[in-house]
This record gives structure tokens, C-alpha cells and sequence, in this order.
């Protein structure tokens, strides 16, 4: 008993610490490449764990008060390490116990449900309109990383990850998993918060949007939270859908995968840099083909392929 | 330079002649292409109408002139253009002390609203009838009743502070909620405050309160400095455009003293407002990227303008502000054996920007967001009176280097770039169209350049009381100048207007039932230069010691600084 709580919190741990200190690099090797398509030099690749540092290290802000808002950037960057540990990072979800494919699907929403809160509370117009778009692109998006999963599901018969990651090493590529791994890639680029899908954000619009009002530490949470959020869900993606080559050898699986991720969020950075924003009407259209095209995936699951 | 068509000149006489109330209006010609009316004010709005209606006389600016220690009398002018005429028609009308009021034309021409409110702010003649009598270019702590361009007003008077006031702002409709974007803003580079009313994320209507900073230049064009200073001073209106505004100066004085700048000074004066057209279009459409997040085509066309801006550095000595006009032509001549080098940066800039347009002409997702939105109807366009590319865009063909031509283009045509859909897109088509346009005429005008000098020798002074308008095609649009000269070696009224005057009040047309998304890029879609509009400066301030300011606090500071510092 005591050995199995201890591997446990021990694979719980690498998934947290995987998820936290490697989000930052990923973020740094997005902005690298955006900066050279720009024909700029961009910040160091490390740049972003001394952005975190030093917004850390700033006074804490706040433009309103209440435990649930001064609490609200913990539980964002908590939700999402919850969601690391329910996952699968080249080996076997350390939490798989505790929650299958459902459990998964409602943790990685709460982030967004959160912010959109946090906008909301801070009580700006922008963080208002920001929020109100964040809900119309969860709403839109949630259905295809739902639809994505629930096809590996249908067809390894199970609604436990590791089941399905199995199940996918085991019989190879198919033509409903390849649908779904792209629905899910479209997804991630607005669960991400890249362009053309940083509507809620949007900068040049409103500021910023649900986190216009954060600075400081709070921020640098935000930021840190969004970042593993990306990763997170980069993970989920080459576990699920490209779980190959699998050698069964726990490093060698681990460093496979983050390969797999590093490169799977090299394409959504580049995604970014080509694209300007799109309106949240243009975006939730968008989302809402993709979500029928991916019912295909599920029609090919039903026959077999 | 085009000859005036004399049929034209007999028509407008008749037309203003038919419409002046048995009044009959004194017509002289201070130009070969300026017709200059003394109109009774109880006709202006009568002729104003015949002008507008049968000839589609396209209004201008006013100008509000205290004209007191001459005539005993204010001065309005309404300056129009027939553009297919190369003709400016000037109305001029006194208005007496005693009675301080002239009648409003905004009903008739809805782009006379901002003008009318500037010469009721600034020499106190009162626009009766005017929809819309709010203060426009005064600060809203100003007091009632001071009228800062009146000649007994002294150029540095600062008024007492008021505490406490606030933009006379409209409320919005039953239903719909208010989202401020501004003062400052991310995509704003100068300060303008828009109201916008939106339900939901779409706009039902705005408000807005600009003229933030304005500088007073004008008024010390006319008071303090000489005609020579002042190229310097307009150079300084805007950052990106200066050339332009100090070579419409320039241009407007020599037409009123009847000076001929040189063949050659022309020449140089259109390969360096050329030169400003190219590097600002590629200012423009880098910003435009931005706005809408695309930063690929904000850093891709930024690099590609640097050249640009190094030619212009080796040719004046400065990027910008080159300082190089002076009344009678220039002072700084374009080296001959830079010539082969201008023309090796021309051809990769044009290799570059044709690059540019290929990827934006066919990038799906960037007309996803300009198509179809921010439209200008052509008859709003003609209404408001815009000019420029947005103009050009809503199918309206004016361009100042064709209607009126100066410099050196009566001997290089521009081509005129149209489109007629009005939108975002269009506008986007015009600037990259006259982009690549503009590199042809720099091409052209240097190889047609003649030698000679490249300034006129003026050995008389200046005369008093003649008047002189010139234009100059903005990249951002038409740039007019008037200057009716005085005693001292100074104007005694300098009028400048600056593109986005005109063009910024089609705005609100245009984001009617949009989205907040849109409003960035549709304003920005203008390329709106505020300084320009407002004759303003910015100041930037240092300080090390730390402290907490208070509202209160900082007024009193900028208060401080403005004593200090003389005129505001």
C-alpha cells in the first residue's frame, strides 16, 4: 500500500514539475520562432522564466478584494497541474484512479471558467467583454476535444486514458483517430490562446480582456497557468492520438513525447505568425464545421476504420 | 500647370451671382486658380447650396479671421473645390462685431460640422442653426468667452484653472451600454477619446472628444513668427507627414506673393513628398497588421521601410524632418550622384513591396476580417467630404496631385488608384496600389529632374493682404494650407487642415452596427493622425523621485509646466 501511495505521489510530482518548468521553455521556443519569421533576433529562449520572476517579485495589485478573487489565480494554475497529473506524460496518468476521460474533459475546462470569473469580478468593461468572448469560445471548442476523445473511446472501448493510449500503441493508426487528432490540434490553438483564436484576449481590442486588471504575481500566475495549460493539452494530444513509436521504456517513452510536444506546439506557434485575429462570430462559424467534421471521425470508428 | 477653364470661372460667377439675394457678391481672382467672393452673410448659405448642388463644389475648411484692425470686422471663409475645374472658390463673408452670428451650412454640407465649431471656439462667431454646437477644439477647462485666435489675445495668456470639468459627452441610447477606448489606448498612438455604445459587442452609436493637445501653431504662425520660421514649425505638425504640411506652407505663401519656385526645386519637393508616401503606406500597413494581431506583417513591412528612411537621411540629413523647404523653393539640393543609389533602393523596396501585396492579396483569413467592414458609402464619402485613400476607396477619384497640381506633377502623372467597394479591403487594395505608384514617379522625376537652381531669389517683401491656398496629397489624403499674408513679415492668417480632419468625422458612419473587433482596424483603416488634426505636441517628462501623485497633484504640475513653459 504504502509503495503504491509513494509511486503515486512520485509520478504526480513529475507531471507537476514536468508541466511547470518545462511550460516556460516551450513558451520561449514558441517566441524564438515567431521572431524569426518576424526577421527579428527575439528574447532568449529562457526569457519567460525571468518574465515570471520578475512580475513575481512586484507588489500585489488588486482591484478588488474578496477571498474568492485573491484566490482565483492559484486555483487556475491548481486546476490545470490537476489536470497534469490526470494525463498521461509518456507513461500511465499518475491520478488515473481518480477520474477517466470525463474527469479530464471537466478539469481542462475549469481553467477557462475561472478566468472568465476573474474577468467578470475585476469589474472593467474590457475584462467583461474578454470574459463573455472566453465563454462563447469554450462553448464552441468544448464540444470538439469532446467529440476527439470520445472517438478513442468508442473505439478502445474504455473511458480510462491509459485504456485508450493502449489501445491506440497496440493496433496503430486509423482514419477516425487521425480526424480527431486534428479536431483536437484546431482546438488546442484556441484553448491556447494563439492566434488567429486570442479573441479573448486581444490586445489591440481590450487590453488584454479577463486580465486586464492583473499585475504582479497575480499575472505572473495567470501567465504561468496559461502557459502549462498549452503544454498540458499538447501532451493530452500526442499522448492520445500520435502515441508512437512506444518502446516501453519509461525515459525513453518520456523524451519521445516531449519531442512529439515541442514540435506539436512549433506548429502552433507557426499557425500564429501567419494568421491575424479573427472575430469571435468568424471563430465560433469556425469551430462549429469543425465540430461537424469530426462527428465523421466518429462515423469511421462506427465501421471500424 | 493647368489653365483654368474660363467657361468654369463665368459659371461659378453666375452661379454665385444667381444665388446672393440681389446682393450682388464681389468676385476677384487672388490666382489663376483661386475665385475669391466677398459674400453678405445673410447669402452665404444660399450661395453655399447653388455651389454644392450645381456645381458639386467639394468643400474644404473655413477659416475664422479677426479682421478687426483692418476691416473693423470678423471674416468667415468657406473655401471649396471644384476639382474637376482645378478651381478654388473662397467665400468670404464678414461677420460685424455687434451681431456675432452667421448662418450654419452643416445642414447642407454635413463636413462642415468640425469647421464651424473651430471658428466658434476660436474667434467666437456663432454657426447658428449648427446640429451639433458642442466645443470642439478648445480644452474643457477654458473659459466661456475667450477666443484664443483673436488678434487682442496674446499668444502665451494662460486662463485661471477650473477644477472639475469634464467633456460634454452624450448619453447613450435606452439599452445599450458605454465602452470608452481612449484617451489613451493600445492602438492609438495619440490621445482621442471614443465613446463607443454597444449592445452586446455591437456598436448602436458613438460619441467622441478629440483636439486634446492642441498646440496653438497657428496662432504662432500669425504672431510670433516669420515666414521663414514657420516651414519649420509645419514640418513639425506631423512626424510622419512633415514634408507635406511644410511644403503646402510654402506653397500657399508663394502663390500669395506671387513667387515661382524653380523646375528644379519642384522636382526635388515631389521625389521627397513621394518618398514620405512610400515609407508612410508602409508605415500604415504594418499598423494594420498589428491592429489585428497579424505582427508578421507589421515587422515584414517595417524592415522593408527602413531603407527608405536611410535614403531620406542621406538625401536631408535627418529620417524625417528634414528641414529642407524654405518659401521660394529649397534650401538643401538633391545631390546628382546619389542618383544611382536611389534608384537601386527603389528597385528593392518595389521587389519587396510587390512580394508584400502578393501574400496580403491572397491571405483568406485577413479578408475574412477587413471585407465587408468599415464601409464608407460613396455618398457619405462625398457628404462628409473625405479625402485620400479612404476617399478613393469609397469610389470618390479625387487626389490633389491631379485636381490641383503642384510641384513637379503637372510633368509626372500619378496614375489615380480607385476601388469602389468602400470597405476595409478597399483601402487596403488603394494604399498598396499607390504604394507601388509612388515608387514609378520617384523613378520618373528622377530621371526627368532638370538642373538649375533650386531656390527663387526674392528681393522684395512680401505684400500685405493677399491670399494664397495650396494643397498637397498627404499620404493620409489632401493637406490644404491658407495664408493670408500681413505686415511684419508674418502671415497675418495661417489656416492649416490636415487630412484626418475630414476623414475622422466619417467614422462614426462607419462603425455603426459593427463590433467592438471592429472598431480598432476600422479607425485605424483611416490611418488617423491626430497630431496632424490638432496641431499638437506631446511632451515627454523625466522624473527620479518617487512619489504618489494625486489627480490633483498631476494638473497642478502640468499646470506648472505650462506656465513655465509659455504658450501651451
Amino acid at each position: 500500500m504504502m509503495a503504491w501511495f509513494g509511486w503515486v505521489l512520485l509520478s504526480c510530482l513529475l507531471n507537476v514539475m514536468l508541466a511547470l518548468f518545462l511550460s516556460p521553455l516551450c513558451e520561449g521556443i514558441m517566441r524564438k520562432l515567431r521572431a524569426a519569421i518576424h526577421s527579428r533576433i527575439g528574447p532568449p529562449i529562457t526569457q519567460p522564466y525571468w518574465d515570471l520572476l520578475k512580475l513575481l517579485g512586484k507588489e500585489n495589485l488588486r482591484s478588488t478584494g474578496g477571498v474568492v478573487y485573491s484566490t482565483l489565480p492559484a486555483l487556475t494554475l491548481g486546476s490545470l497541474l490537476l489536470l497534469a497529473a490526470l494525463i498521461p506524460m509518456g507513461t500511465t496518468p499518475p491520478l488515473a484512479f481518480a477520474g477517466d476521460m470525463i474527469v479530464v474533459l471537466y478539469v481542462a475546462s475549469m481553467s477557462s471558467v475561472l478566468i472568465m470569473l476573474v474577468g467578470f469580478a475585476s469589474g472593467s468593461p474590457y475584462a467583461s467583454i474578454g470574459s463573455s468572448r472566453e465563454m462563447m469560445m469554450l462553448l464552441s471548442v468544448e464540444p470538439i476535444l469532446a467529440i476527439a476523445l470520445l472517438v478513442g473511446a468508442f473505439k478502445a472501448k474504455t473511458l480510462a486514458l491509459a485504456g485508450i493510449v493502449n489501445w491506440q500503441v497496440q493496433n496503430g493508426p486509423s482514419i477516425s483517430m487521425a480526424i480527431g487528432g486534428v479536431a483536437f490540434f484546431l482546438a488546442l490553438q484556441a484553448q491556447a490562446g494563439r492566434l488567429p483564436f486570442d479573441i479573448a484576449e486581444a490586445d489591440q481590442e481590450i487590453m488584454g480582456g479577463p486580465l486586464v486588471e492583473q499585475s504582479g504575481p497575480r499575472l505572473a500566475i495567470f501567465r504561468w497557468a496559461l502557459w502549462t495549460k498549452q503544454l498540458v493539452l499538447a501532451f493530452l494530444l500526442v499522448q492520445v492520438f500520435l502515441p508512437w513509436p512506444h518502446f516501453g521504456i519509461q525515459l525513453a517513452d518520456l523524451i519521445t513525447t516531449i519531442v512529439k510536444v515541442v514540435v506539436v506546439l512549433t506548429l502552433v506557434a507557426l499557425i500564429e505568425v501567419v494568421n491575424p485575429r479573427l472575430r469571435v462570430d468568424q471563430a465560433m462559424g469556425y469551430f462549429m464545421r469543425v465540430a461537424f467534421s469530426s462527428l465523421a471521425a466518429l462515423a469511421f470508428a462506427v465501421i471500424g476504420k | 500647370m493647368h489653365i483654368v477653364d474660363q467657361a468654369a470661372i463665368t459659371r461659378v460667377k453666375e452661379v454665385a451671382a444667381a444665388r446672393s439675394n440681389g446682393a450682388p457678391s464681389a468676385a476677384t481672382q487672388p490666382h489663376a486658380d483661386t475665385l475669391h467672393f466677398a459674400v453678405d452673410k445673410r447669402a452665404m448659405r444660399s450661395v453655399v447650396e447653388g455651389l454644392v448642388n450645381e456645381l458639386q463644389a467639394r468643400f474644404m475648411i473655413s477659416v475664422g479671421t479677426d479682421k478687426r484692425p483692418i476691416t473693423g470686422d470678423f471674416a468667415i471663409l468657406h473655401l471649396f473645390s471644384l476639382d474637376a475645374d482645378h478651381l478654388y472658390v473662397l467665400l468670404e463673408s464678414p461677420v460685424s462685431e455687434k451681431d456675432l452670428r452667421i448662418e450654419s451650412i452643416t445642414q447642407l454640407v454635413p463636413g462642415a460640422n468640425w469647421a464651424e465649431r473651430e471658428f466658434r471656439d476660436a474667434v467666437g462667431v456663432h454657426p447658428e442653426g449648427h446640429p451639433d454646437p458642442r466645443r470642439l477644439l478648445l480644452a474643457d477647462d477654458w473659459p466661456e468667452g475667450v477666443y484664443p485666435y483673436r488678434k487682442d489675445f496674446p499668444y502665451n495668456y494662460q486662463p485661471p484653472p477650473v477644477e472639475n470639468v469634464r467633456p460634454q459627452m452624450r448619453e447613450p441610447p435606452a439599452g445599450a451600454s458605454v465602452v470608452p477606448m481612449g484617451p489613451f489606448f493600445p492602438v492609438l498612438e495619440e490621445p482621442s477619446y471614443w465613446r463607443l455604445f454597444v449592445e452586446g459587442e455591437t456598436i448602436v452609436g458613438c460619441d467622441t472628444r478629440l483636439f486634446y493637445n492642441h498646440r496653438g501653431i497657428e496662432k504662432l504662425g500669425d504672431s510670433v513668427l516669420t515666414y521663414n520660421e514657420i516651414p519649420y514649425v509645419a514640418e513639425r505638425i506631423c512626424g510622419i507627414c512633415g514634408f507635406i504640411h511644410s511644403t503646402c506652407y510654402c506653397q500657399s505663401v508663394e502663390k500669395a506673393a506671387g513667387i515661382e519656385a524653380p523646375r528644379r526645386g519642384r522636382y526635388i519637393r515631389t521625389i521627397m513628398l513621394e518618398l514620405e508616401r512610400i515609407h508612410s503606406h508602409l508605415l500604415w500597413l504594418g499598423i494594420a497588421g498589428h491592429i489585428i494581431g497579424f505582427e508578421t506583417v507589421l515587422m515584414q513591412t517595417w524592415r522593408i521601410r527602413e531603407p527608405v528612411m536611410w535614403l531620406c537621411e542621406e538625401i536631408s540629413g535627418n529620417r524625417k524632418t528634414y528641414g529642407m523647404n524654405t518659401v521660394g523653393g529649397l534650401r538643401r539640393d538633391l545631390q546628382n550622384q546619389m542618383k544611382p543609389k536611389l534608384m537601386e533602393t527603389l528597385r528593392e523596396v518595389e521587389k519587396e513591396a510587390i512580394a508584400v501585396r502578393n501574400a496580403i492579396v491572397g491571405d483568406t483569413t485577413l479578408q475574412a476580417r477587413t471585407k465587408g467592414v468599415g464601409v464608407l458609402t460613396n455618398e457619405w464619402a462625398k457628404k462628409i467630404c473625405a479625402v485620400g485613400p479612404p476617399a478613393r476607396a469609397s469610389g470618390v477619384a479625387i487626389d490633389a496631385r491631379i485636381d490641383h497640381p503642384y510641384a513637379a506633377y503637372d510633368e509626372v502623372v500619378p496614375q489615380i488608384v480607385t476601388q469602389d467597394a468602400g470597405d476595409i479591403w478597399a483601402r487596403v487594395l488603394v494604399r498598396v496600389g499607390e504604394l507601388l505608384e509612388s515608387i514609378r514617379l520617384v523613378r520618373e522625376a528622377l530621371s526627368a529632374i532638370p538642373d538649375g537652381p533650386i531656390c527663387a531669389e526674392i528681393k522684395e517683401e512680401i505684400p500685405a493682404d493677399r491670399l494664397g491656398v495650396s494643397v498637397v496629397e498627404a499620404p493620409r489624403g489632401e493637406a490644404v494650407h491658407f495664408v493670408m499674408t500681413g505686415g511684419e513679415n508674418r502671415p497675418y492668417r495661417w489656416r492649416v487642415r490636415a487630412p484626418t480632419y475630414p476623414n475622422l468625422q466619417a467614422l462614426p458612419a462607419m462603425v455603426l452596427n459593427e463590433t467592438i473587433a471592429d472598431v480598432p482596424i476600422t479607425l485605424g483603416s483611416l490611418d488617423p493622425c491626430f497630431s496632424c488634426t490638432e496641431r499638437l505636441e506631446t511632451v515627454d517628462r523625466r522624473t527620479n523621485k518617487i512619489r504618489i501623485y494625486s489627480g490633483a497633484d498631476l494638473l497642478e504640475i502640468s499646470r506648472g509646466k505650462g506656465r513655465r513653459g509659455g504658450a501651451s
